[in-house]
């Protein structure tokens, strides 16, 4: 895991004394490719003066303050980030109502803002996030200096029940203008599942043999399949 | 047989004069349903005489939930979703998705399922343009290039229909390769059988006839007065314009911005093959719609040198039984049919994602639309919205 506070001296290549969250990222770190993801992390966090920056999976992420959001997105719209590709939020929740509940237990509850710019002439994106509060998500709109946000905001305003301040026409996208809560948030069930489990997830079930184990071998790829490809977390337990 | 009364009449003639003194703006409904909508869309429009003040698009009819059906499934159930995003291409939308995962999981993707991936999103992507070329001149009032183009797409339909299974919904994509045909596997050993016999030579085939049909396209459409007449200087959207609204696809190129991410990703292995990007210059319909048929054309030199190259080997890496995804975030967009279409991955190491985000093409490319049309004239607002080429299970997802 490439990262960097920006309360941390300054260079990516330090990034290895920063802490790292599990083993898993440090095993990343070792063969992190050098497709220039870090550096433009690093570079477009100090054009906006962001709080800090991670560069994972070729996803360049910075991180503002609610007050630098609308400045920051501008700021990088204008500085070589002409394409617009979405705005959208992740519900970061200890319980859910849906799903599995997070495998960290210890996440910071809160709705994280996203949204993706690119430039138009390579495979180069920023998404820039920030942290809404979970009791009161509200936030500057950015329909005024980025056009395309204003679907992407009332999307976000109806799935996640965020407040989009000074948004031109801040109605319902989707739903019907009677509806009633917030169907993104983890809190929100989904009522389908209420009424009938998944029948879907029985054949996930670890078999009887191999209970708990995630490594058991596919018995539709025992032939055939590509020998190095055993790799990260499979076992090789046919062999 | 009725008669009319004189005085009614008289009565008549006096009302119309009046509303023709007060010449408000009207408020236009179209749809939900109309033809030209390609699913359910509704449009809201303020008409000012012929002049089209200001529109507003009433979406979410075929909105489905899938971000959070996805927060309920498994990997391997979710293609299954996603490729009911956009019907018309529908083994395009599985690509993305499966590569995200497949990259947070750190699997190497055999060569050959990589062609096949390859090949069927071409395929894909010439359904989805033959439909624009069928469904655009009709909205427009050339009913005939319909039947040429339909026709043809049943040949690339039922291509991808004896590979994968299904003409619209191939679910053909596993984590770690493609789906093995019925009788590979354990229990015929060595024998892998992948593609159906005669399917490369019936490709070939198939791909002469689709530049056939691009040149007959040409003769019909492209020259014809009328059409011209109803295309040309239309709906220009600038190419600033049309990046920050997130327009993408051959409607972007159309505005002259020579970018694909054919080219500038990975996800595919299209750096082996030889294709131009066809770029517009004016960027109004016309050259939408020119951009997609010189893509017909790419796609199927694409298609065939593949299939002239494409390596023997396995179809599926080794993956384990029960798919759990290492805990990570991930973006991994494509160029499908319509435009860049990802999605925002977030895995915390379980068997469903903690999160997806899906980035449909068509959804930004509706979404300027209010911009494009106003102030245009009523007759143009078909033309200008045909020319985006957007489904509504795309725009709603």
């Amino acid at each position: 895991m490439t990262t960097n506070q920006s309360d941390a001296d300054e260079a990516p290549e330090e990034a290895a004394e920063a802490p790292v969250d599990d083993a898993e990222a440090t095993a990343d770190a070792a063969d992190a490719p050098a497709d220039g993801t870090a550096e433009r992390a690093q570079r477009f966090a100090e054009l906006v003066g962001a709080e800090s920056w991670t560069a994972d999976h070729g996803l360049a992420k910075i991180r503002v303050s609610n007050e630098q959001w609308v400045g920051a997105v501008s700021t990088a719209h204008k500085n070589g980030m002409p394409f617009f590709s979405f705005l959208s939020a992740v519900d970061w929740s200890r319980d859910v109502a849906v799903g599995e509940p997070l495998a960290d237990e210890d996440v910071d509850e809160r709705f994280e803002l996203m949204v993706r710019l690119s430039t138009l002439s390579n495979d180069d994106s920023i998404t820039i996030v920030t942290d809404l509060d979970k009791a009161n998500p509200a936030i500057d709109s950015l329909t005024p200096v980025l056009p395309g946000a204003n679907w992407h905001e009332r999307e976000a305003a109806e799935m996640f029940g965020i407040d989009f301040r000074g948004h031109p026409n801040p109605k319902k996208l989707y739903l019907p203008d009677a509806f009633e809560g917030f169907p993104l948030r983890k809190s929100f069930p989904l009522l389908s599942r209420e009424v009938k489990p998944w029948p879907g997830m029985v054949d996930v079930e670890a078999m009887p043999e191999s209970a708990g184990s995630p490594s058991t071998e596919n018995p539709e790829a025992t032939d055939g399949v590509a020998d190095d490809a055993a790799e990260g977390g499979v076992s090789d337990a046919d062999d | 047989m009725q008669t009319i009364d004189p005085a009614a009449m008289a009565h008549i003639s006096e009302v119309s004069v009046s509303v023709e003194l007060q010449t408000a703006d009207m408020t236009l409904n179209i749809g939900p349903q109309h033809p030209s909508t390609h699913g359910v869309l509704r449009l809201v429009a303020k008409v000012d005489g012929e002049r089209v003040s200001s529109v507003e698009p009433v979406i979410g009819y075929m909105h489905r939930g899938y971000e959070k059906l996805a927060e309920v499934r498994t990997y391997p159930q979710i293609t299954a979703l996603v490729n009911r995003i956009d019907w018309v291409s529908g083994f395009a939308n599985e690509i993305p998705f499966i590569v995200a995962a497949e990259r947070l999981m750190e699997l190497e993707i055999p060569e050959r399922a990589q062609y096949i991936r390859l090949i069927l999103t071409e395929m894909a992507r010439i359904s989805s343009h033959l439909i624009f070329m069928s469904s655009y001149p009709l909205e427009i009032g050339a009913t005939t290039p319909l039947m040429y183009a339909l026709r043809e797409r049943e040949r690339v339909l039922d291509l991808i229909e004896a590979v994968t299974g299904g003409r619209f919904h191939p679910n053909f994509n596993r984590l770690g390769g493609v789906k093995p045909a019925a009788g590979a596997g354990a229990q015929t050993k060595k024998v892998v059988q992948d593609l159906p016999a005669g399917f490369l030579e019936g490709t070939r085939a198939a791909m002469g006839k689709m530049f056939e049909i691009c040149d007959e396209l040409e003769g019909l459409v492209t020259g014809n007065e009328i059409f011209q007449a109803r295309t040309v200087g239309i709906g220009v959207m600038p190419a600033d314009k049309a990046a920050a609204f997130g327009v993408s696809g051959p409607n972007l190129r159309a505005s002259g911005v020579d970018f694909d991410l054919r080219k500038h990703t990975d996800y595919l292995p299209y750096d082996k093959f030889d294709f131009d990007i066809p770029v517009g210059r004016n960027g109004d319909c016309f050259d939408r719609y020119q951009v997609r048929l010189d893509e017909i054309r790419n796609a199927a030199s694409i298609i065939i040198q593949a299939v002239d190259t494409i390596p023997s080997g396995p179809l599926q890496a080794k993956v384990p039984k029960i798919i759990k995804v290492p805990a990570g975030e991930i973006y991994v967009r494509a160029e499908n049919p319509k435009g860049e279409m990802g999605y925002h991955l977030i895995s915390d190491g379980g068997r469903i994602p903690y999160r997806l985000k899906i980035r449909s093409a068509s959804f930004s490319n509706l979404a300027v639309l209010p911009w494009l049309l106003e102030d245009q004239l009523v007759p143009d607002l078909i033309a200008i919205l045909g020319s985006l080429d957007f489904v509504l299970g795309d725009v709603d997802r």
